[in-house]
């Protein structure tokens, strides 16, 4: 096998709002697959039923049933549904781990035995890093909650903050059955949880790659940002943390006691003289909510892996669905500026919305710009418009003055234009 | 029957501080005065509608439909009873924010109206309107909104904190009469409205006689009648009725409330704060102006104790010494209250703040030589590097007469007194003198008559006129305005300019003191600065509620790199 790959191919599959990546490195007849992420939460339009198996089957086809390594980003459902098992072991995850992975790498925050591992100098303490992995568990609980709850604040002025609050509600529920499937998979040594500046766990496995991990700081690495940001502010994660335990406490509480709050007080009517504050409660509940989700939904979105495969002189870049609070940690590093100079490959970071394609970060690609580069900037996004955000708040996703700039400065790939019968398309990079 | 049958006022039990603050399963209440009004179920007064509407469980608590006009928790000290009955939060948060709105009435002299946009004459209040640790104001709403949440095996209600109910209620009240303060300004605008909300709340609860005599004497015997000379020294008094309150206040409600009163007693004088970067954010920086007020409020205190006798050596009666507190809350309550009238309409900093209230002061009561307020406030100010914006912190602080003579005989005083359009009209003529913008959007968002009444029984009648302009540019027009642009904004991004000038006219309808910002000024250029350094001009635009997002992120201290989002 040569010592280094003459080209790569990335797959995108298209599932709708989630991401799929088949990335390949080829050493002459060799190939060497990579799964970057398998979720969604809201399938393409004229996707039949079973769809993510379909997907999965597809997978398996591609890759011949043969994984160096699978790699999930964080927990979002749109990036791991994919992952989930069944008990006839014929469900996409199942497909998937028939593919037989060598390495399965996930973010540090998804170790189980995160608590135990956190001994380096750069991990945080024992304490802080329980701590942090029960607020995520935390946010996900909060999100299960406030979905019974969205079913009665549907009212004509909150029903785009209320379909807003379902979506990304459902997307942050714990998706138990994928997380215990990648556990599954990456057992007998295989697992490996990654940290900004750690080993990738793919080390020795890709002759003529070197596998940069920029993302997710460490609690400790967060911090350093932080005071650098805001000096003498107390440490960002405690604040964050306390928020969240106690949102969890509260729904658990909330649960334990189930009877009504006041069980022997009469109960109105529909009074005619407080209907109009009625709906407009609901309409500030939907819309109060919506933040709080949101805010969750990001910080999860910033445990996100973030990913440089450095080929000689290119390299290529799949950041999840960092934002920049995890970016801030390698872009403030020289040494990781200078890497970022070379990509050529972008997988758009969190589908494109507003944040998570920092504007210094695309300020240092040297391969954006004008047409007829032979080794110009290409950048992939897997999205579906509509479903998220609002462009009235200049929120959508994606983001139209992000997808303007994609469009002008890089061969620019996106899911919308693949129809469901194609599955997926593939790019490729020759690195000869 | 008549009105005029009744008494004008009448008095309501409430909590005294928050169910956390009890002994013995014995709450800590206390009454407070409200209009005596013909309620309807809700309450629903003719200012406030008491609404208990769970957003949360979709669920509507029938409101107590008889006894309205008695005061049915009147014998009720069984903290349980009180904290297990809907009907009680009810009266609890009507009676705080009716007691409030007419603190501020009888401070101001004039009847109050809420800011909504549609006129409406009633807040309306939601007790328990949703199941989440938050509490807040909400213009567009017309509302004010407790949230409640479980904790350590009980439920905590925000509605039954006095301090949380009175800063919301003061939110409403402040954004009444300056509806220009929720807009993104500079750093000490922006922190202002908290600061305000939390200074009311706190000297309102320093007028309670129960909770002085609880910061005194906390942990002794509860038929102590005397007080030692040492326990009413400064430093002692900071820490019993500061430090040492907080630390009886529960902890669960720390995230709502906020933590002013401890900052209170931890930030000590002689250090520059505002200039420090970690003071830049909202709550820090308005920590800065409550540490200032309540400091001044101690030694107000302590002064007016110099001149009790002791009943023994080293020993004072302490029920006297509660009603000296209680005197001194009331009094700096007062003066804080009608500092609003003596501030600008737009753009406030602490300095403007600092002169308001030594104006105010000096208006109310000309004669200071007794306790001498207003030195002990200018001098705990500058302590806190919070000088008065008049003359730049030199000379007594006030706001001083117009520079220039007026025109006037356009309109008559009369009409001066109410009508927008006659006051208008005396702007207009006098634009030059009052040095406004001629190119600017000009309109009267305010005209108030005032009667007010002094310690001295002074009657002072004013008329407060609030008067705004803004310009609409876009950025690479700031230069020629001569406003410095924000480093990396863009050329073409728009800017709004604001500006404005409170008017304030004496009995003879002659302008005592014209308080404002120039649109084009100088000091736009720091604004402007301030709010891009914060991403206000990023912000993503809707219907945010903006007290929401504010208590939101004191709780979570969150905060966002927006110059990076596209």
């Amino acid at each position: 096998m040569p010592g280094k790959p003459d080209r790569l191919t990335l797959k995108t599959y298209q599932v709708g709002f989630g991401d799929c990546f088949l990335l390949t490195f080829h050493y002459g007849e060799t190939a060497k697959h990579i799964l970057i992420d398998f979720g969604s939460t809201r399938y393409p339009r004229g996707a039949p039923r079973g769809y993510l198996k379909k997907v999965a089957t597809q997978i398996k086809k591609d890759c011949g049933e043969d994984l160096l390594a699978v790699i999930a980003t964080h927990r979002h459902r749109d990036h791991i549904r994919g992952f989930e098992g069944n008990s006839k072991n014929n469900g996409p995850g199942d497909l998937i781990e028939q593919c037989n992975p060598d390495v399965v790498i996930q973010p540090w925050t998804e170790d189980p035995d995160a608590p135990r591992n956190a001994s380096g100098p750069s991990m945080g303490s024992r304490e802080d890093v329980q701590s942090f992995v029960q607020s995520l568990d935390g946010m996900n609980l909060f999100a299960r909650s406030v979905l019974p709850e969205v079913r009665h604040l549907f009212t004509p002025a909150s029903a785009a903050a209320a379909a807003q609050l379902a979506f990304i509600g459902e997307n942050n529920i714990k998706n138990k059955n994928a997380i215990r499937k990648l556990i599954e998979m990456g057992g007998n040594g295989r697992g490996h949880y990654v940290f900004h500046g750690g080993k990738s766990g793919l080390e020795g496995k890709l002759a003529g790659v070197k596998v940069h991990v920029l993302g997710p700081p460490t609690l400790r690495q967060s911090d350093e940002i932080r005071r650098q940001a805001h000096r003498n502010e107390e440490e960002y994660w405690h604040f964050q943390d306390a928020f969240w335990r106690f949102q969890a406490h509260a729904v658990r509480e909330t649960g334990r006691r189930g009877s009504p709050l006041f069980p022997d007080a009469p109960l109105a009517g529909d009074l005619i003289g407080t209907r109009w504050f009625r709906t407009r409660l609901k309409t500030a509940r939907a819309e109060t909510l919506l933040k709080i989700v949101r805010i969750l939904d990001d910080a999860m979105n910033n445990t996100s892996l973030i990913l440089l495969f450095e080929i000689g002189d290119t390299a290529v870049l799949f950041p999840g669905d960092a934002q920049i609070e995890n970016w801030m940690f390698a872009l403030g590093k020289p040494k990781y500026q200078k890497l970022l100079k070379k990509v050529r490959l972008y997988k758009v970071g969190h589908h494109g919305s507003l944040n998570a394609t920092p504007k210094s970060l695309w300020d240092l690609f040297e391969k954006r710009g004008g047409r007829g580069d032979p080794e110009r900037l290409k950048t992939v996004l897997s999205t579906l418009g509509g479903v998220h955000g609002s462009s009235d708040r200049n929120t959508e996703v994606p983001r139209r003055t992000l997808v303007k700039a994609l469009k002008r400065e890089s061969d620019h790939m996106s899911t919308e234009d693949i129809p469901v019968a194609e599955m997926g398309r593939t790019i490729e990079l020759d690195l000869s | 029957m008549q009105f005029t049958d009744q008494l004008p006022h009448r008095s309501l039990t409430v909590l005294a501080q928050d169910p956390s603050v009890s002994r013995g399963g014995r709450a800590l209440t206390d009454t407070v005065t409200v209009p005596n009004e013909a309620l309807s179920p809700g309450p629903k007064g003719h200012r406030i509608h008491v609404i208990d509407y769970d957003s949360s469980t979709d669920t509507h608590i029938a409101p107590l439909a008889d006894g309205l006009d008695d005061d049915p928790f009147r014998d009720v000290s069984d903290i349980d009873a009180l904290v297990g009955n809907p009907h009680f939060h009810a009266q609890n948060v009507y009676a705080l924010t009716s007691a409030t709105l007419l603190r501020f009435e009888e401070g101001l002299g004039r009847r109050m109206n809420w800011g909504f946009p549609s006129g409406a004459h009633q807040i309306k209040i939601a007790p328990h309107a949703f199941r989440e640790a938050n509490a807040f104001y909400t213009r567009q709403d017309e509302a004010l909104l407790f949230g409640y949440f479980p904790s350590r095996r009980k439920t905590v209600f925000t509605c039954l904190s006095h301090d949380v109910v009175v800063h919301e209620a003061t939110h409403a009240i402040l954004d009444g009469l300056r509806r220009e303060y929720t807009r993104p300004s500079s750093a000490d605008q922006a922190a202002f409205h908290e600061a305000f909300a939390d200074i009311v709340a706190l000297l309102s609860a320093f007028r309670m006689e129960n909770v002085v005599r609880f910061a005194l004497v906390r942990g002794h015997r509860r038929d102590q009648r005397i007080i030692k000379e040492e326990s009413i020294e400064l430093d002692a008094l900071r820490q019993s009725a500061l430090a040492g309150l907080a630390e009886e206040f529960g902890s669960e409600l720390t995230g709502v409330r906020g933590d002013a009163l401890r900052r209170s007693a931890e930030l000590k004088e002689g250090v520059d704060y505002l200039s420090q970067p970690e003071f830049q954010e909202v709550h820090r920086r308005g920590e800065v102006l409550v540490a200032a007020v309540m400091n001044t409020f101690l030694k107000v205190w302590t002064r007016r104790l110099e001149a009790l006798n002791p009943v023994g050596a080293g020993k004072y009666d302490l029920d006297r010494v509660i009603e000296e507190g209680v005197t001194a809350a009331a009094h700096l309550l007062r003066i804080v209250i009608r500092a609003i009238d003596y501030t600008p309409p737009i753009d406030l900093t602490f300095g403007d703040f600092a002169s308001a209230l030594l104006t105010a002061d000096r208006e109310a009561a000309p004669d200071d030589r007794k306790y001498r307020y207003r030195k002990i406030l200018q001098d705990t100010f500058a302590g806190y590097f919070i000088r008065p914006a008049s003359s730049n912190g030199a000379g007594p602080g006030f706001w001083h007469a117009p520079r220039k003579d007026m025109t006037y005989g356009y309109s008559g005083y009369a009409e001066m007194r109410w009508d927008r359009e006659a006051v208008f009209r005396f702007i207009w003529e006098n634009r030059g003198a009052l040095e406004l913008n001629d190119d600017a959007f000009t309109y009267v968002a305010s005209v108030r008559p005032v009667t007010r009444m002094g310690p001295d029984n002074f009657i002072l009648r004013e008329t407060v006129v609030e008067c705004v302009q803004l310009v609409d540019v876009e950025a690479r027009e700031l230069a020629q305005l001569g406003v410095e642009k924000p480093g990396e904004m863009p050329d073409s991004m728009p800017v709004r300019l604001q500006g404005g000038v409170t008017l304030v006219f004496d009995d003879y309808g002659r302008l005592k003191y014209d308080i404002g910002t120039n649109v084009t000024g100088g000091n736009q250029s720091g604004r402007l600065k301030s709010l891009w350094q914060n991403g206000e001009f990023s912000r993503e635009i809707g219907s945010e509620r903006r007290f929401a997002r504010m208590h939101r992120e004191r709780a979570m201290k969150y905060s966002s790199y927006w110059q990076e989002q596209w």
